[in-house]
């Protein structure tokens, strides 16, 4: 629905600028989807009134026209259309101005200059008409801005109306309804108008035969009408509104559809055979004609207006070719009626003809409203085409539509919306949307609902416009969720325990409790952290005297039970909290990750030569599951010197500067004294201090970069005291933002390599966001990795 | 030169039939028809001999050309069916694919992530707290007389310097109420402790969760509503539910919570020791000195709350006889719950 804010206005002034309104009526349930400003793209462009026309020295098609545009002189201005004459008022679009993406210069056409350009409707976006430039008729001075004169400097705002809402389809609806909002009145159109002595019931006679289908039909008659042009005030709400001017007989049934939301027609009463109409259903394979010339079979189902002999119009959808208005009409009948919006809903289906009119009887026009607007429609045509109205509508209206009468609980709407609405205030709210209102209690009413609303059928229906009058975005939160979940550290738990899962690992489930003995078998100093032992007063005996501060001795008993069960490769792990002693009586629970590798870390396949697991398996467990849990940014690896790993066999894991967790072969001796008598791989990581770390959120799309990457192998000489994790540092520190990835693929020591030393081969990939990169370009940086390796770190290049 | 042709022909006749491949039949292909082959040398020469004899010549090449083609053709076909013959006889589809990684959770740990995700679907937040607990709040706030034997050493273990370790996940109740206002909807999981001997159905460390709501109007049919909705979701929709009466300090009315029997459903069997019904926790309306406690308006405001065994609850689920079982640890066990 197209609803144009200066007509809005009139009808109820709404005191607002134009974005708070829409924002209002958006949040009042009236969804603002556009908003135009047909005038604004009009800028630059007057009314002109052509004083002289010449022709064109140079060119026969040409005129040189001298346009007043209320300035001092007129301007120059050439022309090429025929219609162009003396004395006429016509659009300007002066120097400056833009048509769509065309400007208007000044220019020299044939060796004359000229300063503008009369222009077309098309040009304009009036309408389609391009065979000549546009002739205003009006009265209109010079100069004025043409956006003003044709009353285009308006907004047009599109609002979505939900098909409950018919009576929101007009614009006296509309303005009922935004009176609501803003707790104010709206003004109905005045309608008055002189009847003639002809009675209308003497020169029109209605037959319902189908009042089932057709409720109410009301007809009313002019006599002696003109049919012309609409008066400008009318064609510019028409075209406002989306609508194309036609004559005035068909304006008025438009403007009255814009006003009423009632969809109205317009016979040519001599066409009417014996004066009469019958509303009827159609015979079986009755044929008819309509206005757009297509011819409809019909059958018993649809509806009809005819009169004695043949159909008029196919009933709520569309007139019959027949009886439409011509030039020459002189007398008009009126039609305005309320038809089953089932019937016209299936009949619209049926024949794929979805018009204005049965878009709006299929969703239920008010039955009751029919007078009123037939008396709008009688004035109308009188005021734009003359004529006579006749005396008194005929009224065909057998059984009355009742509005319907509902009860409302007060209460029962403050408990669904938990409001404390008053009895007033509710009252007021009902009586504002024109809902009659008789108190039964203290706390019910008997709520009269306008014919106009057929949407409101319950008590629920009335509480929910209700609710839109209190304002959704006052009914209290109440809220319940999301305080104290624990959803950070849920999350990580379970995608580190899935992803061990998923590379063979089994979980076990150790008691808290622990030995002291524990500690001196993994011979953890003294000064050690997990020295800060729990102790419990009452234990459960001596192995049981204090609350574990590590999970590394329960998880090799584990390895030791399963190794006695003949199991010989086998990966566990056990995430559990320890508990530390921290000052006397304060203690620490952090959450930790402890597992083993026993054996070989493949599971067997005859295919393939088994293989014991090594630092780099265990290594790379770590790796993948701190990269599971978004933790592989700064984490570093450097040599452990835990008691417990066999020397240069294990590696502590920083996170920044703090120490986690490590990883590495366990001691032969330790594993001893667990009695295990197979190679152990452990690790053991404290989760407390990445699971803050942890946001989902992080997880970002990054646009594929479009430029492709660039591979370069570089294999080096180095001292075997040289780190691989410093040479990729040292590469990476090149030009961060082109290398991309590193990746270690060869190391060889040997006899060709240097004592001391070993062979690194790498692979580079260099890749820019911005740029393709050149060859050129990925040399020299490659150059720069050499020299730098060179330079700093006396790493060689190694030739081939 | 005819000579020439004819023996380049008997190579080729040889050559290509002992061929062993399709890449040597390639190469072949090129020796004998390719631009550089021999066979094109000989045709490029062919203006060299006595013009009368070109087209008898040029007829002869051609010949050749087409059956050293024929026979390139046959022989590939040849290679094909060969190739086919032997793929189909090497696929067994019985031997076992390649074998890759797969473990498992422990099955407390899974049945605790079971309730969870059950709670949570209901609405409930999940709310952790120490386990190294004071005696206030595992005790006086929750209402416990000090003459109740729980507090004994006998019953719950206590560490130098007066703190304890909890003995019911209940003191997170206290600790989430002090924190935050009505309303709250919250579950506390994780380990308790109890002075037991181990024996098939106690361990001195076990897992509870505990369910706690409080709001306004908040009645009896919501404790026993939420419970059935959790025990029909952990064992199946047509379990129900029964209420003792029975003490707990720190509800009021406090009762038991029975299921009917999971096995037999009622009619008696050894699960349930021909009872019929199986016990699950405690439960009850919080007490208001509970709510004052922590500084709520008890009669503004009433709640729930119910605890129950997760070891409990994963012994009925997989049919563990001995709670012993679940830290055993022992592979041959957690190699069933895959």
């Amino acid at each position: 629905m197209k609803i144009s804010y200066n007509w809005l206005n009139k009808l109820v002034p709404t005191h607002l600028d134009i974005d708070e309104f829409c924002e209002k009526l958006t949040m009042f349930g009236l969804e603002v989807e556009e908003v135009v400003q047909p005038g604004k793209k009009l800028d630059n462009i007057v009314i002109g009134k052509v004083v002289s026309v010449e022709k064109h020295p140079n060119a026969d098609k040409l005129s040189l026209c001298k346009v007043d545009v209320g300035k001092s002189e007129p301007l120059s201005i050439i022309c090429g259309a025929p219609n162009v004459v003396k004395d006429i008022l016509v659009p300007v679009a002066m120097i400056g101005a833009k048509l769509g993406d065309f400007e208007i210069k000044k220019a020299k056409l044939r060796g004359v200059e000229s300063f503008g350009m009369i222009c077309s409707e098309k040009e304009l976006g009036v309408s389609d008409e391009h065979s000549g430039i546009m002739i205003i008729k009006q009265d209109i001075e010079p100069g004025t801005p043409f956006a003003d004169a044709m009353g285009i400097n308006d907004h047009i705002i599109e609002v979505e109306v939900t098909p409950n809402r018919p009576d929101l389809l007009g614009m006296i609806g509309v303005a009922r309804e935004v009176a609501v909002m803003l707790n104010t009145e709206y003004e109905h159109p005045e309608i008055a108008f002189e009847e003639s002595e002809v009675k209308t019931k003497d020169e029109i006679l209605v037959i319902i035969e189908d009042a089932e289908k057709c409720p109410r039909y009301c007809a009313r008659m002019v006599k002696g009408i003109t049919v012309q042009p609409s008066p400008a005030w009318m064609q510019r709400k028409l075209v406002a509104s989306g609508l194309r001017p036609i004559n005035n007989i068909v304006d008025v049934t438009n403007y009255v559809l814009l006003e009423y939301g009632q969809p109205l027609h317009a016979f040519d009463y001599t066409k009417i055979k014996d004066k009469t109409i019958v509303v009827r259903t159609a015979k079986d394979k009755e044929k008819m004609m309509l206005l757009d010339d297509t011819e409809l079979k019909l059958h018993s189902e649809n509806l009809l207006i005819a009169d004695t002999e043949h159909p008029l119009a196919l009933a709520g959808i569309m007139g019959g070719l027949d009886s439409s208005i011509n030039d020459n009409t002189k007398d008009v009948v009126i039609e305005c009626a309320y038809f089953d919006p089932k019937n016209i809903r299936a009949s619209a289906l049926e024949y794929g003809l979805q018009t204005d009119s049965s878009y709006r009887f299929e969703r239920g026009m008010d039955p009751n409203g029919l007078i009123e607007v037939i008396d709008r429609a009688a004035q109308l045509i009188q005021l734009t085409g003359g004529g006579e109205i006749s005396s008194g509508v005929v009224d065909c209206y057998p059984q009355k539509i009742e509005p319907k009468v509902l009860p409302l609980r007060v209460s029962r709407t403050n408990s669904i919306l938990n409001a404390k609405m008053s009895a007033d205030e509710v009252e007021n709210y009902l009586n504002n949307f024109e809902f009659g209102t008789k108190k039964t209690s203290e706390d019910t009413y008997k709520v009269m609902i306008p014919t106009f609303r057929p949407d409101i059928e319950r008590e629920i229906d009335i509480i929910e416009e209700l609710a839109r009058c209190y304002g959704y975005n006052n009914v209290e939160s109440h809220f319940w969720i999301n305080r104290i979940d624990n959803r950070q550290k849920r999350t990580v738990v379970r995608l580190a325990k899935n992803h061990l899962i998923s590379l063979g690992f089994y979980e076990v489930n150790n008691m808290s409790f622990a030995s002291p003995d524990d500690l001196d078998t993994l011979k953890i100093p003294e000064n050690d952290f997990r020295r800060n032992v729990v102790e419990l007063t009452n234990p459960m005996g001596e192995q049981f005297s204090i609350m574990r501060s590590t999970l590394i001795p329960d998880i090799l008993k584990n390895v030791a039970l399963n190794l006695s069960y003949k199991f010989e490769n086998f990966k566990l792990f056990e995430l559990n909290r320890i508990y530390l002693k921290e000052r006397e009586d304060t203690f620490a629970e952090p959450t930790y990750l402890t597992g083993v590798i026993v054996g070989e870390f493949d599971p067997f396949y005859w295919k393939e030569k088994q293989r014991a697991a090594s630092f780099y398996d265990v290594k790379g467990v770590v790796e993948s599951v701190l990269s599971k849990i978004h933790c592989s940014k700064n984490i570093t690896y450097k040599v452990s010197h835990q008691p417990y790993y066999e020397k240069d066999s294990a590696a502590d894991i920083f996170l920044d500067e703090k120490k986690i967790g490590s990883c590495g072969i366990v001691k032969d001796d330790v594993l001893k004294s667990f009695e295990i008598e197979a190679p152990v791989l452990l690790f053991d990581i404290d989760l407390s201090n990445i699971i803050p770390l942890y946001n989902e959120k992080d997880i970002r799309f990054r646009e594929i970069v479009k430029y492709p990457p660039v591979l370069r192998d570089i294999a080096v000489i180095a001292p075997s005291d040289i780190e691989v994790g410093m040479i990729e540092q040292v590469i990476k520190s090149v030009e961060p933002s082109i290398i991309k990835d590193i990746q270690l693929f060869d190391v060889y020591t040997g006899r060709q390599i240097k004592q001391g030393c070993r062979s690194l081969a790498f692979n580079i990939t260099f890749q820019s966001e911005i740029s393709t990169l050149t060859d050129r370009y990925v040399d020299k940086l490659f150059d720069n990795i050499v020299k730098k390796l060179l330079h700093e770190h006396q790493i060689e290049l190694r030739q081939k | 030169m005819k000579e020439q042709i004819q023996e380049i022909l008997e190579e080729a006749r040889r050559s290509i039939p002992s061929c062993e491949s399709d890449k040597n039949l390639e190469e072949l292909r090129i020796k004998y028809l390719g631009k550089k082959s021999s066979l094109s040398g000989l045709l490029s020469k062919i203006g060299t001999i006595p013009k009368e004899k070109r087209p008898q010549m040029g007829a002869f090449l051609n010949i050749v050309k087409k059956e050293i083609a024929q026979l390139i053709e046959q022989k590939k076909l040849e290679l094909h069916e060969k190739a086919d013959a032997l793929k189909t006889l090497g696929l067994d589809v019985t031997m076992p694919g390649r074998p890759l990684p797969i473990g498992a959770k422990h099955p407390l740990y899974q049945i605790w992530e079971e309730i969870e995700d059950i709670f949570i679907s209901l609405g409930f937040e999940v709310a952790e707290g120490p386990e190294i607990e004071s005696e206030y709040y595992n005790f006086d706030a929750l209402n416990t007389p000090s003459w109740h034997p729980a507090r004994n050493p006998q019953d719950t273990f206590y560490l130098k310097g007066g703190m304890l370790l909890r003995t019911q996940t209940s003191p997170m109740q206290i600790r989430v109420m002090e924190q935050f206002k009505p309303p709250l909807k919250i579950i506390s999981t994780g380990r308790c402790y109890r002075v037991d001997k181990m024996d098939p159905s106690h361990l001195p460390v076990f897992h509870q969760v505990e369910a706690l709501m409080v709001d306004e109007g908040v009645t009896m049919s919501d404790l026993k509503g939420s419970l059935d909705s959790f025990v029909k979701r952990i064992f199946s929709a047509d379990t129900r539910s029964r209420f003792r009466p029975h003490f707990f300090p720190f509800t009021e009315p406090s009762a038991e919570i029975d299921i009917l029997c999971i096995n037999c459903k009622g009619e008696g069997c050894k699960l349930c020791k021909n009872s019929g019904w199986l016990e699950m926790g405690g439960a009850g309306m919080v007490d208001p000195t509970v709510l004052e406690e922590v500084g709520y308006d008890s009669e503004k405001y009433t709640g729930y709350a119910f605890g129950l065994g997760i070891e409990r609850i994963a012994m009925l689920r997989y049919g563990i006889s001995d709670i012993r079982k679940l830290v055993t640890n022992d592979l041959r066990i957690l190699k069933q719950f895959q």
